[in-house]
């Protein structure tokens, strides 16, 4: 037998995970928890890019450093009071990103405002507002009116309008019509370009995404998330044991939720690659938990006799050195993102390897003393009565 | 060595050379500027050996530029539309059945069709009769008049027929513009989503694709004097000797123009003109509206420009039209920009069309009972042009464009008249809900930043095995390089793209397909520690280690399917590109690695440094 190796950890050890998993149960529990309370919109919430939030984001670069100051009090001059202005990359690049219009293009203020404005002139017989497409109203009046003096109603009421839709056609004479407000990225841009003309602004990307369609997006994310644990949760059930089910997703939804953590709590803008980073997350870090939990299982076999504590701790010994090293594999490969990586790419890196991570952790500490509890109440059901119907499943 | 061995080698080899062959396309692709990419010299660069020149590997929109929009279809108005025609119809039906009423049209909500008649009870029979599957009676009849009202599921059908119909026009459009790679598709909510990758202006695209494009043919009613009354509501237009004078007062004016009748003779028609369109509009609502008997007659808006570049004067008038649509843009079966030089001044741009056999017939018709009349092509609510009618027309017409400007912006304005009339009209305007624009610098900065960023995680990764397992590391590193060569040509094989985050995804893959290597030369080392030879260790360690593989490819490529199901755009490229690295990870980590190590291992005294 001829070979040679050396090991990053050591092959053989007996750290004892098991004794420490109610440290570990505590711990988890408060970062998880702070997690998800921090992200309710009631006490802090998640930093929405227009993917969720919808509103208009552009990449400005400019040929000559800018004071993002600056920039935004020149917005704030045209009326975006809640515009956000980030500088993007290096300093040296000059690059801003520039958010406008999070939640709704028009709130229930302005809506008030043009409406009162309008009554004012004309004999409204309807009025409607839809806060999902926010920047559409909808009348009825009792008589034809003219359009342009619609408009004018509506502007003089402080909200700029894009146009004025009859909604029956143009030649007959009309009483619905819909009010729609004018863009901000064309407002914005016309600022920027005149404001800075001097340092050359130029818009390289432009997003904008309607509030419902936002909404719709923030639906769709969380629900496929919750898909992709249910299927993962079965086809683990189904290749080892569903026993193996309550470990595991405990463990993917502790790992989804310190990602969400990185996102929550740095405060970095949370969009769709963010939900790809979750669903990834979620499945490479539920790898971990089943290679463990099948050692558990062959060893359970294997030493029939010793003690469910002393087979978990060895399961997990036995494969440290895999378990660390895969996870360090994968991580490696991330550095170069997190080196050259600028926005969206960085956080994606980043939120990886700290998905990584948590996976490794739970999976340790979290999944596999888990089992021991799961034994521990099965065991006190089988023992109680009505124990047949329990242990059937 | 065993065949089955020899057959792996050979399996290993093809897929080897296959992957490299397959990614000539791409090398040449990316070896010229952006430019060059997508014309002859590309083309010509390909060696013939190689694979299709098209099958090379596509930036997406995020890497090349492009603008990606999602158009929402306001399907309310295009279910009125479908309203307002099926009134025309009901009415068309009950002339045939010869029963009284004297109007059909649609009622305030533009949802129900409301008949004034004062035979009630055999308008419902006859209507119902014909159109009782679509139609039903609310029984809202009173005051000489019958409601209908459509159900449900015909409501329904109207609006998803109406995305339909904007999704096949939108599909037309870009279809005939030449745009390469377009990706079209129809989402929730009655969007549209239109990615045009390499497209460099957004104004144009938005432009083209938002263009309702209604065409329709409307009869002048230049008999009806009910505009004279305006004479005394608004003041003449100065006038000299030639025309009118410019400029225009404020607020509008009269003017009249010579007409010739159908039935002979001439007489003078009133029209309004004003300097902007508002004015014009406020006024027809105010004053000409009233004056019409409403379902009969209605006002058209007609553009006028005259004079040239510098002086020229651009006013707004009225036309008096028969409400009634005749013909639609429906019938267009081809149209194309040209030059009309029979027109006074020389040559002016002009839209030419062609019907299609049936709406050549009906042209036909149309001209036969309305000669020498004028006839308004009316496009979105402007009247471009009203001449007479001279003669039969049936497949061939020409639209003059009403608009001036100079020839070079008028040539233009015909060429998009033209293509948006070949495309087929939107049944209903549609508005941008969602923009995306990746401007053209921005692009390549981002392609180096990424290729940078994977190939130091792809160097790392090398490294790092290399010197943990030594030679199995070596082994590792092999399939590994083997497995990026082979998801790229997958990709370009397939016509995939390539994303920001697809590059993010491709990184990932590596040290997927590199986590699985670590996991069997772990295990390799266990079953050595447990006493066996290098040999035994090698083969118990690929046996047992198998199902942990596919195991660990199946829970992320779930997580894969599953954000390809739910993502967009550079999201989806993400979820692709991962999809495709796991597979490859799954095929080089199992078969490549193992078919090196056990030549490696061939001989029962081999050594191995794991």
């Amino acid at each position: 037998m001829q070979f040679k190796t050396f090991d990053i950890l050591p092959h053989g050890t007996t750290f004892d995970f098991v004794g420490k998993r109610r440290i570990a149960v505590v711990l988890s529990l408060i970062i998880n928890l702070t997690v998800i309370a921090w992200s309710l919109p009631a006490v802090h919430g998640l930093n929405f890019g227009v993917d969720f939030a919808g509103g208009t984001e552009m990449e400005v670069k400019f040929a000559t450093a800018v004071d993002p100051g600056a920039i935004r009090k020149s917005l704030d001059e045209q009326g975006f009071k809640d515009a956000s202005v980030q500088t993007y990359g290096p300093d040296a690049e000059n690059t801003f990103l520039i958010r406008v219009g999070r939640i709704a293009l028009m709130g229930t203020e302005d809506v008030k405002r043009v409406e009162d404005a309008v009554r004012a002139k004309f004999a409204v017989k309807t009025v409607a507002f839809n806060p999902e497409i926010g920047d559409k109203l909808d009348f009825q009046f009792e008589k034809p009116v003219v359009p342009a003096e619609l408009q004018a109603a509506v502007e003089a009421a402080g909200v700029k309008v894009r146009e004025v839709r009859e909604e029956a056609g143009l030649t007959a004479g009309t009483r619905s019509f819909a009010v729609i407000t004018q863009g901000i990225r064309e407002k914005v841009e016309h600022e920027l370009t005149t404001r800075f003309a001097e340092s050359k602004p130029e818009v390289r990307r432009v997003e904008y995404v309607g509030p419902a369609v936002g909404r719709e997006l923030r639906n769709q994310g969380f629900k496929a998330v919750l898909y992709a644990i249910a299927l993962i949760v079965v086809y683990v059930g189904l290749r080892f044991d569903f026993r193996f089910s309550p470990g595991v997703i405990i463990a993917i939804i502790h790992d989804a939720i310190v990602t969400l953590g990185y996102f929550a709590f740095s405060g970095r803008e949370f969009n769709l690659t963010s939900i790809a980073v979750i669903l990834t997350v979620v499945g490479y870090s539920v790898n971990d938990t089943v290679v463990v939990y099948d050692r558990i299982r062959e060893n359970k076999a294997k030493y029939q006799g010793r003690g469910l504590a002393d087979l978990v701790n060895l399961a997990i010994n036995e494969t440290l050195g895999r378990t660390f090293l895969t996870s360090f594999a994968t991580a490696l490969s991330l550095v170069g993102l997190l080196i050259f990586g600028v926005g969206t790419i960085f956080d994606f890196a980043f939120a990886m390897v700290l998905g990584i991570v948590s996976g490794t952790y739970s999976t340790w500490f979290i999944a596999a003393p888990m089992t021991i509890w799961l034994e521990e109440r099965a065991a006190k059901r089988k023992a109680g009565p009505g124990a047949a119907a329990a242990v059937a499943r | 060595m065993e065949r089955s061995w020899l057959g792996r080698v050979a399996l290993v080899l093809v897929v080897a050379i296959w992957s490299v062959w397959q990614l000539v396309p791409s090398y040449h692709y990316f070896k010229l500027s952006p430019d060059d990419r997508n014309g002859d010299v590309y083309d010509k660069s390909v060696p013939g050996w190689g694979p299709d020149a098209k099958k090379h590997l596509n930036l997406g929109l995020d890497l090349q530029g492009g603008i990606h929009l999602a158009m929402g279809v306001d399907v309310d108005r295009a279910v009125k539309a479908k309203v307002a025609r099926r009134a025309d119809e009901v009415a068309e039906h009950l002339k045939e059945k010869s029963i009284a009423f004297t109007l059909v049209a649609p009622d305030a909500s533009g949802l129900r069709i409301a008949v004034a008649t004062t035979a009630a009870g055999d308008v419902e029979k006859a209507t119902l009769d014909f159109y009782g599957s679509e139609l039903y009676a609310p029984g809202g009849s009173a005051d000489g008049q019958v409601l209908f009202a459509f159900k449900d599921q015909v409501l329904r059908e109207f609006k998803g027929k109406a995305v339909e119909q904007a999704e096949k026009t939108i599909r037309n459009r870009v279809d005939k513009w030449g745009v390469s790679e377009p990706d079209i598709k129809r989402k929730a909510n009655n969007q549209i989503q239109v990615q045009l990758p390499g497209f460099k202006d957004p104004a144009k695209a938005k432009d083209l694709l938002g263009r309702t494009a209604q065409l329709e043919f409307k009869i002048c009613d230049d008999e009806n004097a009910a505009f004279d009354a305006v004479r005394t509501q608004l003041p003449a237009c100065p006038s000299s000797r030639d025309g009118m004078t410019f400029p225009l007062p404020d607020g509008g004016c009269w003017t009249v123009e010579n007409v010739e009748l159908a039935s002979g003779g001439a007489r003078q028609s009133t029209m309004v003109v004003t300097n902007k369109r508002p004015e014009l509009e406020a006024i027809i609502t105010a004053r000409l509206t009233p004056l019409l008997e409403q379902g009969r007659t209605s006002v058209g808006i007609g553009e006028v420009v005259v004079g040239q570049d510098v002086v020229r004067q651009t006013y707004y008038r009225s036309y008096l039209l028969r409400s009634k649509t005749e013909l639609t843009g429906d019938y267009i079966a081809d149209a194309r920009a040209s030059v009309d030089n029979s027109s006074p001044g020389g040559g002016k741009p002009v839209v030419t069309f062609t019907m299609s056999p049936d709406g050549a017939r009906l042209m036909e018709k149309l001209t036969t009972d309305n000669l020498h009349r004028r006839m308004a092509t009316v496009l979105d609510d402007k009247v471009e042009t009203a001449p007479y009618i001279q003669g039969k027309i049936s497949t061939n017409g020409q639209i003059t464009l009403g608009s001036g400007r100079n020839y070079q912006e008028q040539f233009e304005e015909a060429n998009a008249i033209a293509l948006v009339l070949k495309a087929g009209a939107l049944p209903a305007p549609v508005t941008i809900s969602e923009e995306r624009t990746v401007g053209a610098t921005l692009g390549p900065e981002l392609v180096k930043k990424g290729t940078l960023s994977a190939l130091v995680g792809l160097g790392l990764v090398l490294l790092f095995m290399a010197a943990y397992y030594r030679v199995s590391g070596l082994v590792a590193d092999v399939a590994l390089v083997l497995n990026g060569l082979l998801v790229l040509a997958i990709m370009s094989m397939i016509g995939t793209t390539l994303t920001l985050p697809g590059i993010a995804g491709f990184v990932l893959t590596l040290g997927m397909a590199v986590d699985a290597n670590v996991l069997i030369n772990e295990r390799i080392r266990e079953e050595m520690r447990a006493g066996r030879t290098v040999k035994q260790s090698v083969q118990q360690g690929y046996d047992r280690v198998f199902w942990t593989i596919v195991d660990s490819h199946v829970t992320a490529l779930v997580a894969a399917v599953v954000l390809m199901q739910y993502g967009s755009g550079p999201v989806r490229g993400f979820a692709v590109t991962l999809t495709i690295g796991l597979v490859a990870s799954l095929f080089t980590s199992i078969v490549v690695t193992r078919t090196i190590m056990e030549y490696l291992t061939r001989h029962d005294t081999a050594r191995l440094s794991v």
